[in-house]
């Protein structure tokens, strides 16, 4: 193991650790044991297989999202909208599934589900391109017209068949996405979720055109000198970026909800921001913290429910967590260069 | 002995991969001019910018008038009277010269006619004819810099440094500012200029520092060397005659051809002005003028940056005036932009990457869809030895090098994918005489190759060496083209000021 390597995995391990004394003292003040707290968040992670497949259900939402942030990210671009762009996918999928109610709906639904909200993303980046607008306040703003939008078919056209609740009727069996561990609810969602980030791995770092993306978001006008039209790449990049929040709204509703819900899962657009940052948007790196905040949400649920502790701890621990998880690329980054001063004065010397 | 006014003692600074200064050792005396002299990434900055409390130094000590100082930032250095004058400035362009002067230094009411009193006294007393009141964004580079000393004056400075403060300036505004360093040292101040300007150092130095790979090489009194001691301290191999270009006849053909090339922005004047010209083969047409005179643009409307208004341009006899920079590109025209961070470099990506960069469109490179990292890998390499950059490899970082050697991978990438006609914009700006030399050979061996060349040079010596004929710009119109052997620098310099024959002048 080379060095380097070496000190991802010391750091990342003490800025979990550091995150986790900080959060124990918050649950000091809340008058309990933070160790034995602890210790029950963590057995209670592991404590059978469905809670341990409950892992990677949390997971998979949470992989598109920040998949979806660290795309334009590269291209230095915010798409603070992922939430937004989940709920038009949410919409698509739960709008095909129910047209639809057979097997064949799946692949349809990811398919127009990318393309859709795809599109929804894609006018970020067309109004970036054309009025110069702010993509930051534009993709912020737009959730809230997707919030809307959804909300308004859910009280109209989407409504379930007893119009009690704004909600849709649950799907058809045949429309949801297969298990691949019995006795769990992890689907194949989260096999997609993993290929997917591949790709995105692949697209950014070995193919021409995501050299494009990349060089676009590093210097801008080194590349139009170069030929590429910055413009196109901001509408692309935010086509991709929306395509791919809106997968998470088809693993949710075709793997979890097998419904479609007013106003669920609110935060996983800026839960994802957040580890794609906590990544350094590496697509790769995304998979396992997604994982990780995965396990924190499961455990967190569990604990709140059985120990009185308020799950909102887990909030706290997650922020902790990422505060020292973004200092630790800094002291990561401080070490390689003393390490390359030493080198320096040995060969002087 | 009277102690040295300001003394350095073995100062050593490491960036990550490089040795930026290795035991650094000198000082200046009260009422010198000292130069700090060495090809450009020789360490003369970054040693004043640890003087200056910019950088740290991971070793050695500063002293002053013989007591040890510790120098964390500017703000220490301004309370020991150092001041540094960067090569970029740092002013605020859309506030006035008396703003910027007592940015920082005053507190609470201001009372505006009373600083600005001051400051205009201060500017009349050293002969700056600059107007407190105007805006930085109205001022030429030469006035702006001399705001900047006068900020230096405004805070009583003792030492000033100076960071190649000629490189953007007049031959004019460069004897007033001689002037101003020898008269500002007589009343018992220091001046530290950093410059790799020999003819410069011995015309304003007492004392000569020479640097050499973050070490100090030399240090000499003015009346003790010249020129040519000088550049062998400054240099490590010695200089390659350059070979001088032969004088065959010019083949016929015409590669590039202007016609009437306008171009306007809003209702100003037009900043190209029925610009035409022909470039043939194995030609290297030159562009000459003083800059700011639309070399700039004619560059950007050859490779489709910039829209013309009117005209057409011709490549092989095509008429490629509406294509896209990429289509541009294309068709094999290369292009080394003068602003090599802004335009040239990806500063953040790798050598490879920024190989890459240009002709990222093209088929060549992918392999299955994806990247042929192994070919590009191996150009990469074949640009780095060609052109012998110093570089750990095709995936060290752009930034990580110096300036010349980020402009050798420039001109080694615009060489490899040129086709017929290739534009050098400032090719030299700025880089070491080795480097220089390295391009120069880089645009004779193109020439040889039967390609057409642009080559657009504020440096005479560059236009008088290198091209066969010269065109010279003044405010967006062509002077006149001539062979370059029918000119002499004399002649070019009045057609750069504006006139377009001996004794008369067009424009009043």
């Amino acid at each position: 193991m080379d060095k380097k390597t070496r000190d991802i995995f010391i750091t990342s391990f003490l800025a979990i650790l550091f995150g986790l004394i900080c959060s124990g003292i918050m649950i000091l003040f809340l008058g309990k044991n933070p160790i034995s707290t602890f210790a029950l968040l963590f057995s209670s992670m592991f404590r059978d297989g469905y809670t341990i497949g409950e892992i990677f259900v949390k997971a998979t939402p949470l992989i598109f999202t920040s998949l979806a942030f660290a795309f334009t990210f590269k291209a230095n671009l915010f798409n603070i909208g992922a939430q937004g762009q989940f709920y038009i996918g949410s919409l698509v999928a739960a709008s095909i599934s129910l047209l639809i109610p057979h097997a064949i709906a799946i692949p349809i639904a990811i398919i127009m589900a990318f393309i859709l909200s795809g599109i929804w993303g894609g006018l970020i980046g067309f109004c970036k391109a054309r009025f110069k607008a702010n993509e930051f306040l534009i993709s912020m703003m737009s959730t809230y017209v997707a919030l809307n939008l959804m909300n308004y078919l859910l009280r109209t056209v989407l409504l379930e068949s007893k119009g009690e609740y704004p909600q849709t009727d649950s799907l058809s069996k045949n429309t949801w996405l297969f298990k691949i561990v019995p006795h769990t609810r992890l689907h194949v969602g989260f096999i997609l979720a993993i290929v997917v980030a591949i790709l995105i791995w692949l697209l950014l770092y070995r193919t021409t055109l995501g050299f494009r993306i990349r060089a676009v978001g590093q210097n801008q006008e080194a590349a139009r000198m170069s030929g590429v039209n910055p413009e196109l790449i901001f509408v692309f990049a935010f086509f991709i970026s929306g395509g791919l929040a809106g997968l998470a709204g088809v693993t949710e509703v075709n793997g979890v909800q097998h419904m479609l819900l007013q106003g669920f899962n609110p935060s996983i657009g800026s839960i994802g921001i957040g580890i794609a940052i906590l990544a350094n948007a590496n697509p790769i790196g995304i998979i396992f913290a997604s994982i990780l905040f995965g396990a924190l949400q499961v455990g967190g649920t569990i604990m709140g429910q059985i120990s009185g502790v308020p799950s909102s701890i887990i909030d706290l621990m997650e922020g902790f967590v990422m505060v020292f998880v973004i200092i630790s690329y800094f002291i990561r980054n401080k070490w390689e260069i003393n390490r390359e001063k030493k080198l320096l004065t040995e060969g002087v010397k | 002995m009277e102690k040295p006014f300001f003394e350095l003692k073995d100062i050593s600074k490491y960036f990550a991969k490089v040795i930026a200064n290795k035991d650094v050792s000198f000082s200046v005396n009260r009422g010198e001019v000292l130069a700090l002299l060495g090809e450009n990434g020789a360490g003369k900055s970054t040693c004043m910018k640890i003087l200056y409390g910019l950088y740290r130094a991971d070793k050695g000590e500063i002293f002053k008038d013989g007591v040890p100082i510790i120098i964390k930032s500017p703000k220490d250095a301004m309370r020991y009277k150092v001041s540094m004058i960067q090569q970029h400035f740092s002013l605020v362009s859309a506030h006035t010269v008396t703003e910027n002067i007592i940015l920082g230094n005053v507190k609470g009411k201001i009372n505006w006619e009373e600083e600005s009193n001051r400051i205009q006294h201060l500017a009349d007393k050293y002969g700056f004819s600059v107007d407190a009141k105007k805006k930085i964004k109205d001022l030429t580079v030469g006035e702006q810099q001399k705001v900047e000393i006068l900020k230096a004056l405004y805070l009583d400075a003792n030492l000033l440094i100076m960071d190649e403060p000629t490189a953007v300036l007049t031959p004019q505004e460069i004897d007033n500012l001689m002037n101003f360093v020898k008269d500002y040292s007589k009343q018992g101040n220091a001046v530290i200029f950093i410059t790799h300007k020999l003819k410069e150092v011995m015309s304003v130095a007492n004392r000569i520092i020479v640097m050499r790979n973050g070490m100090v090489y030399g240090n000499v009194n003015k009346e003790d060397t010249d020129e040519i001691r000088l550049s062998k301290l400054m240099i490590e191999n010695s200089i390659e005659e350059l070979e001088k270009p032969k004088v065959d006849e010019l083949k016929k053909e015409v590669c590039v051809s202007l016609k009437n090339i306008c171009v306007k922005e809003d209702q100003e004047i037009p900043l190209l002005n029925n610009i035409s010209f022909d470039i043939h083969k194995g030609e290297i047409f030159g562009v000459a003028g003083v800059s700011g005179n639309g070399q700039q643009e004619l560059c950007m409307a050859l490779c489709g940056a910039q829209k013309i208004n009117s005209g057409s341009i011709y490549l092989n006899n095509k008429d490629i005036s509406n294509l896209s920079i990429k289509d541009r590109i294309g068709l094999g025209m290369a292009y080394v932009p003068s602003d090599r961070h802004r335009y040239g470099l990806v500063m953040s990506m790798s050598l490879a990457e920024n190989i890459l960069l240009k002709t990222s469109y093209s088929k060549q490179w992918s392999k299955n869809g994806l990247i042929d990292k192994k070919k590009l890998k191996d150009t990469t390499n074949g640009i780095l030895k060609d052109f012998r950059v110093k570089a750990s490899g095709p995936f060290a970082i752009a930034k990580e090098l110096s300036g010349g050697n980020q402009q050798k991978v420039i001109v080694g990438r615009e060489v490899e994918n040129c086709g017929d006609f290739i534009i050098f914009d400032q090719p030299t700006r700025g880089l070491d005489l080795g480097a220089i030399n390295n391009v120069h050979s880089a645009i004779l061996s193109e020439k040889e190759k039967g390609k057409a060349i642009l080559l657009v040079s504020t440096e005479l010596s560059e236009i008088f060496t290198l091209c066969d004929r010269v065109a010279v710009f003044y405010k967006g119109e062509i002077q006149g083209i001539y062979n370059t052997s029918d000119l002499n620098s004399e002649k070019i310099g009045l057609l750069m000021a504006g006139y377009k024959n001996e004794g008369e002048s067009i424009n009043g």
